[in-house]
């Protein structure tokens, strides 16, 4: 009990004397993961609203697709782009594994699926008057499909924020992409791993705590959404 | 005179069900008709088909005597001119005034004269006032004269309106039969489906009868 009790009063130490080490860690995975959240929002909202209100034939196994994509293991994404990205794959030439784009890129592919799930959702929820009346009020397909998204605000929020909190607490793609080098590429979660299979149980516990913080703040926002 | 919207052979089947047939009917400008029928006999599958938002299944639909091209920008072009008011109309989950303004920032139509057409409108239907209010919040009376509000700004030739009605008090009624005919001075044309029986009559419009979609 002790132990615990003193590791946490030193996780406490080390983030209220703003160590450049925690710091920097939590850093790098935040901007990893708010980068990889802008460019899967940018591809998986649109995803979703090409196929929610379309009828095509296959949409049933468009959509099944995605649902498993969402369980895609993180280590096996992180795998498959490090079959691409290493020296002897076919995009080594672009000298991207392990930096911080590696990154993003995996978590570029583990977030889309479910942003574009979740948006998939907010859209079955929708109101399907939405689309008619923006026609009829002179809008082109685009502008209607605009303000569809308009309409479904909120539940595409809650989809970004769902995708956030699955990358910025993934393992997998950021050691295998990232190569977890300080100061580089060292994530909250990758660092936790390594500190703490060093021995170093109170600076792992004080990520913990920051990415706890994360988590509580993500969720909190989600309900607060969910509610509206 | 020559008809603002025309329909020749056209025909709508679901499931290989013809659920609307007609041969032949015209709609002359700056008239109000009203399309009659016992429920599923096609008013709105007609309707719908007027505001270019259902592709018939065969036929042709004229707009000031050219053939309606279902292509999107096409039919983009048309719908500038044709609007529909549903029977349940969808407002956005914004103020009245941002519902009013949607349209008017669609085609460009900004500061001053938005301002002014707002105000007009939201005038048109007695709802001064009600401008920064949340369209949600609004009672189905109030809602159904922001969507009546709504189209007219736009100016359109052809105003649609399916039971529009049907979700008004007494009070609302008797205004919204007092507004219609003055509408037509505006060369507007107006096509409404109506389950009551007297107002075709007190609207002074000419009556489409219906049954089942055909029309009698």
């Amino acid at each position: 009990m002790n132990f615990l009790l003193d590791s946490l009063i030193q996780a406490l130490k080390l983030i209220f004397s703003y160590d450049p080490e925690v710091y920097l860690t939590v850093w790098t995975s935040l901007y990893v993961s708010i980068i990889a959240i802008i460019l899967a929002s940018f591809i998986g909202i649109p995803v979703g609203l090409a196929i929610g209100p379309c009828r095509f034939p296959g949409k049933r196994m468009v959509i099944t697709l995605l649902n498993t994509l969402m369980a895609l293991p993180t280590v096996v994404v992180g795998l498959v782009c490090y079959g691409f990205l290493s020296r002897m794959g076919p995009l080594g030439h672009w000298g991207m594994l392990f930096t911080p784009w590696a990154m993003v890129l995996g978590q570029v592919i583990l977030a889309t699926p479910i942003i574009a799930n979740y948006t998939l959702g907010a859209l079955s929820a929708a109101d399907d008057r939405i689309m008619p009346t923006a026609l009829t009020l002179g809008a082109s397909s685009l502008q209607s499909s605009m303000q569809l998204l308009q309409e479904i605000r909120f539940g595409a929020m809650a989809a970004i924020i769902a995708g956030f909190g699955r990358v910025i607490a993934e393992v997998g793609v950021a050691m295998m992409l990232g190569g977890n080098i300080r100061a580089y590429t060292r994530t909250m979660t990758t660092a936790i791993a390594l500190e703490t299979s060093k021995g170093e149980f109170a600076f792992g516990l004080a990520l913990g705590l920051f990415l706890m913080t994360v988590a509580l703040l993500v969720n909190m926002f989600l309900n607060l959404l969910q509610q509206r | 005179m020559k008809p603002i919207l025309s329909i020749r052979n056209l025909k709508k089947s679901y499931n290989g069900q013809v659920v609307l047939d007609i041969e032949e009917l015209d709609f002359l400008p700056q008239r109000i008709y009203s399309l009659v029928g016992p429920n599923g006999c096609g008013k709105s599958t007609l309707l719908q088909i007027l505001a270019l938002l259902m592709k018939p299944t065969t036929g042709a639909l004229y707009y000031d005597d050219w053939p309606v091209v279902w292509k999107r920008g096409e039919l983009q072009k048309i719908r500038r001119h044709v609007t529909l008011v549903h029977q349940s109309p969808y407002l956005f989950h914004r103020s009245v005034r941002y519902n009013l303004a949607y349209g008017l920032k669609i085609r460009g139509i900004h500061g001053d004269e938005q301002h002014r057409r707002i105000h007009d409108a939201l005038e048109t239907v007695g709802l001064e006032g009600f401008g920064r209010r949340n369209a949600r919040e609004l009672s189905g009376g109030e809602q159904q004269r922001v969507a009546i509000a709504r189209a007219l700004l736009l100016q359109p030739k052809v105003l649609l309106m399916d039971e529009p009605t049907s979700n008004m008090d007494k009070k609302s009624t008797a205004e919204f039969d007092a507004l219609v005919p003055t509408l037509i001075e505006r060369e507007l044309t107006i096509i409404q489906a109506t389950h009551m029986p007297d107002q075709p009559e007190r609207l002074g419009s000419e009556i489409i009868a219906m049954e089942q979609g055909r029309l009698v």
